[in-house]
């Protein structure tokens, strides 16, 4: 048994723990998000000549061989630093599904440029009427004589605005509920009839709504076979899932830790605030749910990584856990700061901030509960 | 024990109910002038601008359950923004341990909305432990007038204040809970410079305020040199059973599930969900009980003892059921609730979601954080006496 990271794994988190100290202090991320894109793409190019955006990709796309293990060492210290950069979005979502179903053609045409940063991809799966359950697809492919044509509104797409290309479920047959009868395409954003309405989160990334209007697609176009596209984006879900939890862990270590100082260092009472036992206890706790999501977090990215039969179940209870701790750290968090808290001055609100988003993304708490239980 | 409202308490209703829909917001109408006119009728009611005012000093002299009518009809209705600080706050203090000459001078104001006031209390080192408080007020070697000098924070609607109650330091000596001293002071002059706080959602309303060599003539303290802390803590009483917001949580709720209701989950909506449904239950259990904590307190206060022990754990439930009533709202809003403005994307309700819940954290903390409401009750409600700190 053993629980440490590789040699290789240590000098990634290492290198990626100094990038994110010597670039992501809050002011420095707040003029990021103030800015368009709402990232920097001097960051991005740098992230992509470390290596880091080949990472999960296998050495025949041109990658570094790596697993979800490798994406967990990455995306814990990127949470450390509320890392803005589209790596979720281009390297595991939408790289997800590329690196599982794309033909020849299209790994030749995207996964090269997606490694080495020049293009972005963006994954958009969520309808405003599928609740948090990614096989609940309702816009649908109608038949056309070379291809299908799309009508609808895919929403929650993370960096849509700033993407060359969407994978995109859509309904090929089936119930609007049903696992089979979803496809996958990857559609390039200049396609006619295609919208990208950008928007900021709470938490400083960019979001858009897709809208599709009579938008044509050919066989080129298409990932995987058609109406068997859920396998491969329920994989792709999970390992979103994965790296979201692995990113709320580094974002929960600074929770805590910030915390724990601030407490010693803010007198009340003629006391350091960390002489009183109610808010050691709390700190405690803190600290507790911190560890259990880790523990949680290594056995759900191991077993997925090994394609264990416990994979999904323990993707579900990582999620839970991890939603579960967010609210706790981040309120506590908070809480315990009294009125910086909850100011803009302090970073913990920004860290919490990206808990929230996180808790509500790609399921939310209550929803890996009740599937974990079903 | 009865809880059965009288005839007299029935007519009351229907009379507040009358008054409240004759006089609600109509589209197009000019809001400020509303608002002026809305009070002037109130007022022409029987003090029913100033509520919670004694007969004495023109108020309604309501009953217990007249206020409780007015206040569960009210959180339904469109009534004028008002805010707490001269009418709930600084009134009752001036009420209490102003002079007559006080009273006249700042009472009618504050009655007519004409003057809007501030509150000058906690500063950057005095937080939870607001007796630590440093701005100082040294009084003039002809005792004529005060200077002042410090910092405020968290001072809310500092930058639109015409003037400003201020706990200020005026001695050293003893204990620090004495030598501490209620100024009243315009905002708009030279020496006072207002800084915005942004907060989580992103909005203004919070300030740190410095004063430099502001002079205060000494006929604008309240009471006696070193009583401050005294006509605070009576203050902060008063401040903690307002915050409680019982009857707008209850209209809340029903928004919650009314917006629950509106987003679909499978077949059904999410109040068809156990794990939300359950939650939302116990919410409303939680504040059917809260409410007539509330009742209780209320029953004590009309038969003119001291307020109960039920009193004291008001701001701790009431807060605690407004933060949840945000965050279910928010977990309703789902992953749209994360948008930040820019899209239409998802229910209407989901824009304000995690801004709304961001906001609703402050609760705990302001008005005397919930760790500080727990050390209260734990003194002088169970009687514990720390041997040692």
């Amino acid at each position: 048994m053993n629980f440490d990271l590789s040699e290789e794994q240590q000098l990634v988190s290492d290198s990626i723990e100094r990038f994110v100290l010597n670039n992501y202090d809050l002011e420095s991320r707040v003029a990021i998000v103030q800015q368009s894109p709402g990232f920097s793409l001097d960051y991005w190019k740098t992230m992509s000549e470390l290596g880091w955006l080949g990472l999960p990709f296998s050495e025949d796309d041109g990658g570094f061989g790596g697993d979800q293990l490798d994406t967990m060492v990455l995306m814990e210290q990127f949470g450390k630093g509320l890392v803005l950069e589209p790596f979720l979005a281009s390297i595991v979502l939408g790289g997800g599904v590329l690196k599982r179903v794309a033909s020849e053609a299209q790994r030749k045409a995207w996964l090269e440029v997606v490694i080495d940063g020049s293009k972005q991809l963006a994954l958009a799966y969520a309808e405003p009427e599928s609740g948090y359950e990614p096989h609940n697809v309702a816009v649908a492919g109608n038949k056309t004589n070379d291809g299908y044509t799309l009508t609808g509104t895919k929403c929650m797409v993370l960096h849509g605005k700033t993407a060359d290309a969407f994978v995109v479920s859509f309904r090929t047959s089936g119930g609007v509920v049903d696992q089979s009868g979803i496809s996958l395409a990857l559609i390039p954003a200049d396609r006619d009839g295609l919208t990208v309405q950008g928007f900021p989160t709470v938490d400083g990334l960019q979001s858009s709504e897709l809208t599709f209007n009579q938008v044509s697609i050919t066989a080129d176009d298409l990932l995987g076979e058609i109406d068997n596209g859920f396998g491969a984006l329920n994989e792709v879900i999970n390992d979103g899932i994965l790296a979201v939890a692995a990113e709320a862990l580094g974002a929960m270590e600074i929770l805590y830790k910030d915390t724990v100082a601030y407490t010693q260092a803010r007198e009340q009472f003629d006391h350091p605030l960390s002489d009183f036992q109610v808010l050691q206890h709390r700190m405690v706790e803190m600290f507790m749910e911190y560890e259990q999501c880790k523990s949680l977090l290594f056995r759900a990215t191991m077993e997925v990584a090994a394609g264990g039969d416990d994979a999904q179940r323990c993707v579900h209870a990582l999620k839970h856990l991890i939603g579960k701790a967010a609210f706790f750290v981040g309120e506590n968090a908070v809480q315990t700061h009294g009125g910086m808290g909850v100011t803009e001055e302090l970073r913990v609100g920004h860290y919490f901030k990206r808990l929230l988003v996180i808790e509500a993304q790609f399921g939310n708490t209550d929803y890996h509960l009740d599937q974990f239980s079903a | 024990m009865d809880i059965e409202l009288s005839n007299d308490d029935l007519s009351f209703e229907a009379e507040v109910r009358e008054f409240l829909a004759g006089n609600a917001y109509k589209d197009g109408e000019d809001p400020n002038k509303w608002r002026m006119d809305w009070f002037e009728k109130a007022r022409e009611k029987g003090g029913w601008d100033v509520p919670k005012w004694p007969a004495k000093f023109g108020g309604p002299g309501w009953t217990p359950n007249q206020h409780y009518i007015w206040q569960k009809e009210t959180a339904r209705s469109s009534t004028p923004w008002d805010m707490p600080f001269g009418l709930s706050m600084l009134g009752p203090v001036l009420m209490a341990h102003g002079s007559e000459e006080q009273q006249e001078r700042f009472l009618p104001d504050i009655r007519a909305r004409k003057v809007n006031w501030c509150q000058g209390y906690s500063e950057p080192g005095a937080g939870s432990d607001l007796a630590s408080l440093k701005t100082k007020a040294v009084l003039s070697e002809d005792g004529s007038h005060y200077v002042v000098n410090g910092t405020k924070i968290w001072t809310t609607m500092a930058h639109i204040a015409d003037w400003i109650f201020c706990l200020t330091r005026t001695s050293d000596a003893g204990i620090k809970q004495e030598g501490i001293t209620f100024l009243l002071f315009p905002m708009k002059q030279e020496g006072i410079e207002v800084k915005p706080i942004i907060t989580l959602g992103g909005s203004h309303s919070v300030n740190t305020v410095f004063f430099t060599d502001i002079k205060v003539p000494v006929e604008n303290r309240v009471g006696a040199e070193g009583k401050g802390w005294t006509y605070a803590k009576g203050l902060l009483e008063h401040e903690r059973t307002g915050i409680a917001g019982i009857s707008n949580s209850i209209v809340a709720l029903e928004g919650l599930k009314d917006k629950a209701s509106s987003v679909k989950r499978g077949n059904g909506s999410l109040m068809d969900v156990p794990s939300f449904k359950a939650k939302v239950a116990a919410l409303e259990i939680d504040l059917m009980a809260v409410e007539y904590t509330e009742l209780r307190s209320l029953a004590t206060a009309s038969a003119g003892t001291a307020p109960g022990p039920e009193s004291s754990i008001l701001k701790l439930k009431g807060t605690d059921i407004q933060q949840r009533i945000q965050k279910l709202t928010m977990e309703a809003g789902g992953q749209f609730s994360a948008a930040w403005g820019g899209t239409n994307a998802g229910p209407d309700f989901a824009r304000a979601g995690m801004g709304g819940y961001m906001g609703s954290r402050v609760y705990t903390i302001y008005g005397g954080a919930s760790e500080v409401q727990k050390d209260i009750v734990t003194k002088k409600v169970l009687g514990i006496k720390s041997s040692k700190k």
